[in-house]
């Protein structure tokens, strides 16, 4: 079953004097319980390519669908709800809501999906065991270390069990270490869960980690290896 | 949850923060201290001219008031002082035989209105006699006693028991004068009871004005709550010969002030909430502007526009949730002690007095001055937050995301 299918994705950005193709015909299929990393030199549009799969950017041409809707065309508005619904998402940068502690970060798309109190709060103790930092539920973000809070974003873009979890460059702000454990604990959750996740990364380490490694130059696909 | 996150959001920068609150407790309690002093003097201002001068409302013959001619008087005059005490909206009535003439002192010599008065029933209507600063109320000299104001002695550079002679026009058309002695000197916040009027016995006026014991004036006194209107219509129903007024017909640049003054708090309030809103605006933007990238998230892991706009919208109405009860209580303590031990304003008061005012100071606050100003708080905090929520919602998640 497939979570994500693009058709001919074009991506041209006009906003600057002379328009930039960052992304020139992109064809995939991502499927449920995948683990794929996609590669590429800097500048040929995987993070442009992870927007537009994320719906939170429209392609020029082409087609998207994720969790077999149509979402090319879909307003911003719909969007929103969509991806609450169906997408998880972990930044490079963490990202994590400051004035919450840890758990509730968990717990916040929980919450705007509108779970109750049980569900939520069994999910998050749930993640933060599985991700070893249960210690650290009520603590803020801000006290956890850059590898932590990595991992408490990957727990919230868990908790609600998407179709599909995208990181753009999860780890690019990790040191080896971390990187390596956030990666196991990934794939861990990719065996235990069947979750599928879409991952960007420079990380030669990273990539060994991957099933699956979709290479992209200058907007295309050049080379698409399952392992 | 979005209210607690709110809520947790205002003390994330919290100097910035402060300052908001901070100007917000300083425009409450500026707008409740400014309205409560204003109405303090108006209050004591107005009070002093209606209570002790021109009471709800006064009988006239309609002729009277063109030249204040002494044979305009009331037909039956005493008869109908004595019929409206009996009515149920009146607390008490008085008579006045009106005269206007001269009052001479050996010094001095000036313009007066001689007031011939019911010395019982002028106490019940206007309490005269609490306006006695110097001498008394009519004891004390057997002879044509005569009341005159605080300014009217200064102006004749006389003092109690001095003698002064006043001269009028009478029925005839022939100058008449007497001779009266001052037994008690009045002192109030209004001009004319300072400067103008002089205050004898009916009987003495009587003797020499060719009236006989006839009225100018009939003043009624309503018991409290009462609407003057309805006397108006109960007494014009009964009298069509004689025109009765209220104090708002009297003394319309009284009620002028009155709705001049109660206008006032709006127009300080819309002064001083318009500041604020500004430095909401500038705060609640600053506030969106930092956390673009976080705001940005928040979309992008699928925060619809409207909880994001209720999010800032929010914490903004929790900066003003928690300074207006502040601003209300620093101003209720301010007007509080104020108005029980007054604002002594006697270094100033001799400017004041000359308008009219008197020298001691009482604040005053309606109770509904609280919650107006309470929901004009919360009005001014949510037009502050509307532009900096709707730039917020506004913001595209990819953009966000990449802003350091
Ligand atoms: N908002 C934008 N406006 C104009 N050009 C853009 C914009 N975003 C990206 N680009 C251009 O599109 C191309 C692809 O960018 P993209 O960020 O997708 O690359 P990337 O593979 O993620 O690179 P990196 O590995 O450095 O993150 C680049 O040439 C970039 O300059
Ligand atoms: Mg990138």
């Amino acid at each position: 079953m497939s979570v994500i299918k693009a058709e001919n994705v074009q991506k041209t950005y006009n906003e600057t004097k002379v328009p930039v193709h960052a992304l020139n015909g992109v064809n995939l299929t991502i499927e449920k319980g995948e683990f794929t990393a996609i590669v590429g030199p800097s500048g040929c549009g995987k993070t442009t390519l992870l927007n537009i799969l994320g719906g939170l950017d429209h392609p020029t041409e082409g087609r998207v669908e994720v969790a077999d809707t149509n979402i090319t065309d879909m307003s911003d508005g719909n969007l929103i709800d969509f991806r609450l619904q169906n997408i998880g998402f972990v930044f490079q940068a963490y990202n994590l809501i400051p004035v919450l502690t840890n758990k509730e970060n968990i717990e916040f798309i929980m919450l705007l999906q509108k779970q109750d109190k049980k569900t939520r709060d069994d999910r998050a103790m749930e993640l933060l065991n599985q991700m070893g930092i249960a210690d650290k539920a009520d603590q803020r973000p801000s006290e956890l270390s850059g590898g932590q809070q990595q991992r408490v974003a990957v727990a919230r873009a868990l908790a609600s069990k998407p179709k599909v979890i995208l990181a753009d460059e999860p780890t690019a702000n990790l040191d080896s270490k971390s990187t390596a454990t956030l990666l196991d604990i990934m794939a861990k959750m990719n065996a235990e869960e069947n979750a599928t996740f879409v991952f960007s990364t420079h990380d030669q380490r990273v990539i060994d980690k991957a099933k699956r490694i979709i290479t992209l130059e200058d907007g295309v696909v050049i080379s698409d290896v399952t392992r | 949850m979005i209210i607690k996150i709110a809520w947790k959001n205002i003390w994330r920068s919290r100097a910035r923060s402060f300052v908001v609150i901070g100007s917000i407790v300083l425009g409450v309690w500026a707008l409740l201290v400014a309205t409560g002093f204003m109405n303090g003097f108006m209050v004591s201002y107005m009070a002093d001219i209606i209570n002790h001068d021109i009471s709800n409302a006064q009988v006239h013959n309609p002729e009277f008031k063109k030249d204040f001619d002494i044979t305009f008087y009331i037909s039956n005059g005493a008869k109908k002082a004595a019929e409206l005490r009996n009515w149920p909206e009146v607390k008490a009535t008085t008579t006045r035989t009106i005269i206007n003439g001269m009052i001479a002192s050996p010094k001095k010599a000036t313009g007066v209105q001689i007031r011939g008065i019911d010395i019982e029933n002028e106490v019940k209507v206007t309490q005269l006699d609490s306006l006695i600063k110097e001498g008394t109320y009519f004891t004390g000299i057997k002879r044509n006693p005569i009341i005159i104001g605080s300014k009217l002695v200064e102006e004749l550079k006389v003092k109690v028991r001095s003698k002064v002679v006043v001269t009028f026009t009478n029925s005839d058309g022939m100058i008449t004068s007497g001779a009266f002695r001052i037994v008690g000197i009045v002192k109030s916040s209004s001009i004319k009871i300072n400067e103008l009027y002089a205050f004898v016995r009916q009987e003495d006026l009587a003797k020499i004005s060719g009236i006989g014991n006839q009225v100018h004036e009939i003043g009624i006194l309503t018991k409290p709550q009462v609407d003057e209107a309805t006397i108006i219509t109960k007494y014009e129903g009964l009298h069509k010969e004689d025109k009765i007024e209220t104090w708002k017909e009297i003394a319309p640049e009284l009620a002028f002030m009155q709705s001049m003054y109660s206008q006032m708090l709006y127009v300080l309030m819309v002064i001083i909430m318009s500041a604020l809103v500004f430095g909401i605006i500038n705060t609640m933007l600053m506030a969106v502007l930092e956390r673009f990238r976080e705001l940005g998230m928040l979309m992008a892991v699928g925060m619809n526009r409207i909880k994001v706009y209720l999010m800032i919208l929010i914490e903004t109405v929790f900066l003003g949730a928690v300074a207006a009860p502040l601003g209300l209580l620093i101003g209720w303590l301010t007007i509080s002690y104020y108005s029980n031990t007054g604002v002594d304003l006697t270094n100033y008061s001799e400017g004041l007095e000359s308008f009219g005012y008197s020298s001691i100071l009482y604040p005053y606050l309606d109770d509904n001055v609280y919650v107006i100003v309470t929901i004009s708080v919360f009005v001014t905090a949510i037009i502050g937050a509307l532009y900096p929520a709707w730039k917020a919602v506004r913001l595209n998640p990819v953009e966000a995301l990449h802003k350091l």
